[in-house]
């Protein structure tokens, strides 16, 4: 059973400190589990200005099992799955606490944007190139930043408008922009 | 040429910008001192680089064709399978060995070495002048702690010593000031208090919350409450390790070459991270339980009679009052001993 009385606490607490700690979490609906967390791209590195959105599963045994997160905005980063967005952190794995939060957890996912660790990979690709054309890499992930990282700061209800006003019903866009975690692009082909 | 290595000194020093950031933004993010963290989000890029619409058409055709498998890749992430066979490895063990096993006659341990070494089968011998039973515990990572919470809450329920009931209760007070005054956040830990404080309370009899020992052992045995009270350890030595760190660093160092906040952070709070020294140490000193650890391993001091070791860890704070819990230790496992 997930302890849901520890994920309300640690809500509350993220919410409390947002503004400033560059980090936040929504939630999807009623599912408790399913949590949509946001990051702000650290400055003076590629991702600075972007707002990335992190898809955030809780396992039943949360907090003594770590939470899957996985990028929903693309971006291009040794750790970060270019593909699918998939994470390489040691505290997402066998290094996870429960003395780590959420927070902590979305914290160290931002300090890995600054700091990417390109000899434990999760995207080869990325990797090679950011070890072998290190200006190259800085601008694709700055290319990307702008790309995927800029859109999907557009608040919600100026999605939906824009989609509604692509003449689409509403409620549709709202569900549709719900499953793809606030992409537009993606609610769009899904609504297609 | 020289515009290129400006270029490339100028990327250096980016890079070395993104390294000493990071470092400050992890002493920050781990544990949760990050309130002063700076809102960047609401500085965006204004230095727009306006070449290559090229990159930019290309970098879109692959976002397309990256979301369209976005989806599909949601059920086969690596990681979901790596933490399932963990899962099942896990559930395979728990078949064979409950967290915390039966009393034993420690002829069982004699039974186990029967074709072992000669030196083990001597050493086996002259533990039984001495101790009477073993208790085995699950071979999980966990094992120093389970064996901690029962041998510790066993000798309460049958020596029903209130003073030290309240001697406890003392210090997981001051272990939740500690904890708070590092920085932690009261509901990471609260719970895992709470699970230890009534097991404790719960063992001295006649409340209405009195268990008996069978329920004690039942609740050792149960996940949520096991697991819960290991945490609970987990909090206590990091907190030790970090209160003192001035005393733990050379042994730390020592011994993997890490700082004191990282080996925290890696090899006491994850559950499953085995125990050593450092974390015997530190939990009896914290909450001020001495612990004797006997070790049965192959080694002999030359062709003088044989012996087994042990160490006694007595917390400063307690004098010289002699151990009431009892472990053997095995390379990489604790069990529980019962002196005669």
């Amino acid at each position: 059973m997930l302890d849901v009385s520890r994920v309300q606490k640690e809500l509350v607490e993220i919410d409390r400190d947002k503004r400033i700690s560059g980090v936040s979490i929504t939630l999807h609906g009623d599912d408790i589990s399913h949590l949509s967390g946001t990051i702000s791209g650290p400055i003076e590195t590629p991702y600075e200005g972007g707002t990335f959105q992190i898809d955030i599963q809780l396992p039943a045994s949360y907090p003594f099992e770590p939470p899957k997160m996985q990028f929903l905005t693309k971006v291009w980063h040794p750790n970060i799955s270019s593909q699918n967005g998939a994470i390489c952190l040691d505290i997402l794995k066998d290094q996870w606490s429960p003395a780590l939060t959420l927070k902590t957890a979305l914290l160290s996912l931002q300090a890995l944007l600054s700091s990417p660790a390109p000899d434990d990979p999760q995207d080869a690709v990325v990797a090679q190139q950011y070890n072998q054309d290190y200006p190259t890499f800085v601008s694709t992930a700055r290319y990307w930043t702008e790309t995927f990282a800029k859109r999907s700061s557009l608040g919600i209800e100026e999605k939906v408008q824009k989609l509604v006003e692509m003449g689409f019903p509403e409620s549709q866009v709202r569900t549709a922009l719900e499953t793809c975690g606030g992409d537009e692009n993606l609610a769009l082909e899904k609504l297609c | 040429m020289k515009a290129s290595i400006a270029g490339k000194r100028e990327e250096r020093q980016r890079r070395q910008n993104y390294r000493e950031r990071v470092k400050a933004m992890m002493s920050q993010a781990i544990p949760e001192k990050a309130t002063t963290m700076e809102a960047s989000s609401e500085k965006a890029i204004t230095t727009e680089e306006s070449s290559d619409k090229a990159a930019i058409m290309h970098s879109e055709a692959v976002a397309e064709s990256v979301a369209a498998s976005v989806l599909e890749d949601w059920s086969n992430i690596r990681d979901d399978a790596i933490i399932q066979q963990q899962n099942a490895i896990i559930a395979e063990e728990a078949e064979k060995m409950p967290f915390v096993g039966d009393k034993e006659a420690l002829s069982a341990l004699a039974a186990e070495y029967e074709s072992g070494s000669s030196i083990l089968k001597e050493k086996i011998k002259i533990l039984e002048e001495k101790y009477a039973a073993i208790r085995r515990t699950r071979g999980d990572g966990n094992c120093f702690f389970r064996c901690f919470l029962f041998a510790y809450l066993e000798h309460v329920l049958e020596s029903q010593d209130k003073t030290e009931v309240a001697h406890m209760l003392n210090k997981v007070e001051e272990c939740k000031a500690t904890l708070l005054g590092l920085g932690y956040l009261e509901f990471t830990f609260e719970d895992f208090v709470l699970s230890f404080t009534d097991l404790l309370e719960g063992v001295i009899q006649g409340t209405e919350a009195s268990i008996s020992y069978d329920e004690l052992l039942d609740r050792s045995r149960n996940a949520s409450i096991s697991n819960y009270v290991v945490m609970f350890f987990r909090f206590v030595t990091s907190a030790e390790i970090k209160k003192r760190a001035d005393f733990f660093e050379p042994f730390i160092m020592g011994l993997s070459n890490v700082t004191v906040e990282k080996f925290c952070q890696s090899s006491v709070e994850p559950m499953g991270e085995e125990s050593d020294h450092v974390q015997i140490i530190a939990l009896s000193d914290a909450l001020g339980v001495p612990i004797r650890v006997v070790y049965l391993d192959n080694s002999s001091n030359g062709p003088s009679k044989l012996d087994v070791n042990h160490h006694d860890f007595i917390p400063s704070s307690t004098g010289s009052s002699s151990p009431n819990v009892t472990m053997l230790y095995r390379p990489g496992h604790y069990d529980i001993l019962y002196p005669k």
